[in-house]
């Protein structure tokens, strides 16, 4: 059915322009000028993300500290990219990805649509008056030589150049497009009165957005058609208020593939763009009155009607803003209570999404948290395995007693549970850390930290096979008392518990307390346990308490188990390596290899 | 044990500053390092002292050693950076 709809989205809007273009050779020219527009907001956006480099997460978090905040990042951003639907689909996919809080998003959102009615005053202040072909002709050829430059913000600012260029090349041919209409065809015929006439040309505007993709195309070409006579004024502000229920159709496709989260900012999207075109339309009137005194104020001619309509459309989404701003707690509250968190699904990757993929420094936090969440499945199966609850493990005060007293079988088929819990998660994280070596030539360092996070997810992928293995003999030996073989696999279980509780108290740590370094601790007290199950198995063996076969699965098990909790162990040293370079090396020496850690459990510590 | 493994480990960092392909440690860094293994240490002593289990007690022990070599590693490493 999708991949129907997808050839459909193709070849009809081709086989409309055919017919178009036969019925009126005179559009291939507006149709070439909003080509070439749109190929401006795709070059813009391509220059901005080379200029932020790998500081877009900064940016987004400082950004989103406060409501004021976020409404003037949305306004900067959109205005730049000339896109707010950009900025909406971006900010969903941030804010699935676990990087801003909802209420920042809407703040995003909300400036964002502040922000698109600059495309309104870009085309009506200056795209109408001036012959802007003659600026944007030597931009596009400097734009050139830049963009095959090798430094990256020399690149980026190439193609914000090209991108600037070709949206004003655009405009200068829907402009030239709209003239030749002039003695042809004239639309104006086709404009209607009254109530009838907003409403069908606010469906119109909205319709023509879905289209482009864009209200900024579909208001200079608005604008363009306006100033070229073939429409009325009052449809431009009924196309104008329809362009912005349009975008939101973008932003609601974009939260197709989001989360909770994402769903409620495009549905709180689409109540700020409703609530704002139905209050723009219930007092149109009193607006347009409003945009006639401001236009006299401002020294705007009366008959300047594409100057007007840039008015207008600040006026009415400024409007919008100071309505729904004052509202923004309640619309949070309203959402979460429509659309309830549902239980996440632990099989499914929860923080890795493809809108993030070009922003390397994002899709690094994005798979730091991936990571983490098979860290949470991983350890959950591990601790299940030998048949112990995380709840227990992690809350006990004696865990050695704790162990021992875990008899009941937990009902487990670690074969099947493997496959949903952690195969699942770790092929989405190999195949997005894979899609982000892309990014090796621009930022190697962010690469570097995705392929250790890759590594480590390998890790724990290991660990839990390891305990696979000892699944049988764990149920055999430690649901019911067996004597000595059950005090060993006792004493196993909890080593395993110990790294377990080990990890999570350096994650509790404060950042700026904790090190990887007290692993190294964590690895000597290991070895030294490991050191003296294995004598106390020799023990029993002489004291025919234990027998071979008993024994020699249980030293095959114990191997397993290492590895288990070797991998943990590596795990926590790679998801808690500090971050900064300096941080990293220092720790990378102070660290003690497997041989200084075997001699430090060996020798036996200085009492004190 | 494992000064002679530090001076190699530091002599390959040293080269890899030298080539651009590390970050330079500065000495402040190094005395925050300490401060916190200091704390640890300091932790772990107070742990040993309210310990009454002799197999739990050995386990700490095992985790002080191990935090002393950290500590001289690093004060040796503070003086050759001086």
């Amino acid at each position: 059915m999708t991949s129907v709809l997808k050839n459909y989205s193709v070849i009809l809007p081709l086989a409309a322009l055919v017919l178009a273009f036969w019925f009126s050779p005179d559009l291939q020219e507006v149709a070439a000028g909003v080509a070439i527009f749109l190929f401006g907001i795709l070059m813009l956006q391509d220059g901005f993300k080379l200029l932020s480099g790998g500081n877009l997460e900064r940016l987004l978090g400082a950004a989103t500290r406060s409501t004021p905040r976020a409404l003037a990042f949305g306004l900067v951003s959109s205005t730049l990219v000339q896109s707010s639907s950009l900025v909406s689909v971006l900010t969903i996919s941030f804010l699935s990805a676990g990087l801003i809080s909802l209420i920042g998003g809407i703040g995003i959102v909300f400036g964002a649509n502040l922000g698109t009615t600059t495309g309104a005053w870009l085309v009506a202040a200056f795209g109408l008056r001036v012959d802007i072909a003659d600026y944007a002709m030597p931009m596009v050829a400097f734009a050139v030589v830049l963009v095959f430059q090798k430094a990256r913000p020399v690149r980026g600012f190439g193609y914000v150049l090209a991108g600037a260029g070709f949206l004003f090349l655009g405009i200068f041919y829907m402009k030239d497009g709209f003239e030749a209409f002039r003695d042809g065809l004239d639309l104006s015929r086709y404009a209607m009165p009254g109530i009838w006439g907003l409403l069908v040309y606010t469906a119109l505007g909205a319709a023509a957005t879905v289209i482009l993709q864009s209200s900024h195309a579909t208001m200079v070409l608005v604008i363009t058609a306006l100033a070229a006579g073939q429409i009325s004024y009052e449809n431009a502000i009924a196309l104008a208020v329809g362009a912005n229920v349009g975008t939101t159709v973008t932003a609601m496709i974009g939260a197709v593939g989001a989360n909770v989260q994402g769903k409620r900012l495009a549905i709180a999207h689409l109540v700020f763009n409703l609530v704002t075109a139905a209050v723009a339309l219930i007092l149109v009137s009193p607006l347009t009155a409003l945009v006639d005194v401001v236009a006299r104020v401002a020294g705007v001619g009366a008959e300047d009607y594409a100057l007007k309509l840039a008015i207008f459309h600040t006026i009415f989404n400024t409007l919008g803003v100071i309505l729904m701003l004052p509202l923004t707690g309640w619309l949070v509250s309203f959402l979460e209570r429509r659309l309830p968190e549902t239980k996440p699904d632990v099989s499914r990757p929860r923080h890795l999404n493809a809108a993030i993929d070009d922003y390397p420094e994002t899709l690094e936090s994005a798979l730091r948290q991936e990571v983490s969440h098979l860290y949470d499945n991983a350890v959950k199966l591990v601790l299940h395995g030998l048949n112990l609850h995380r709840e227990t493990v992690v809350d006990a005060s004696d865990l050695g007693a704790a162990v021992r007293e875990s008899r009941e079988p937990i009902d487990l088929d670690i074969g099947d549970e493997y496959e949903r819990r952690v195969k699942t998660l770790y092929t989405a994280i190999v195949d997005f850390a894979t899609r982000a070596t892309r990014h090796r030539e621009n930022a190697p360092e962010v690469v570097a930290r995705i392929d250790a996070l890759r590594d480590m997810a390998g890790g724990l992928v290991r660990s839990v096979k390891s305990v696979k293995h000892i699944r049988k003999n764990v149920l055999r030996y430690t649901t019911q008392e067996t004597g000595a073989a059950t005090e060993l696999y006792d004493a196993l279980r909890t080593e395993v518990a110990r790294v377990v509780v080990a990890i999570r108290d350096l994650d509790s740590a404060a950042p700026d307390e904790r090190s990887t370094l007290w692993l190294d601790q964590e690895a000597a007290r290991l070895a030294a346990s490991t050191r003296k199950g294995e004598r106390r198995a020799g023990a029993l063996i002489r004291q025919g308490e234990l027998d071979p076969s008993a024994a020699t699965s249980f030293l095959n098990d114990a191997s397993y188990a290492g590895a288990a909790m070797h991998e943990l162990l590596a795990a926590a040293r790679a998801y808690f390596a500090e971050p900064d370079r300096a941080a990293a090396e220092l720790e990378g020496l102070l660290a003690l290899d497997e041989d200084e850690i075997g001699a430090a459990a060996g020798r036996g510590a200085p009492g004190e | 044990m494992g000064l002679k493994k530090l001076a190699d480990k530091v002599a390959e960092y040293q080269q890899r500053l030298a080539a651009g392909q590390a970050k330079k440690i500065e000495p402040e860094l190094v005395e925050h390092v300490l401060d916190k293994l200091r704390r640890k240490e300091a932790d772990l002593l107070a742990d040993l002292a309210s310990e009454t289990d002799d197999a739990e007690r050995e386990e700490v022990e095992h985790k002080l050693k191990v935090a002393r070599e950290h500590i001289e590693r690093a004060e040796w490493l503070q003086r050759e950076l001086a």
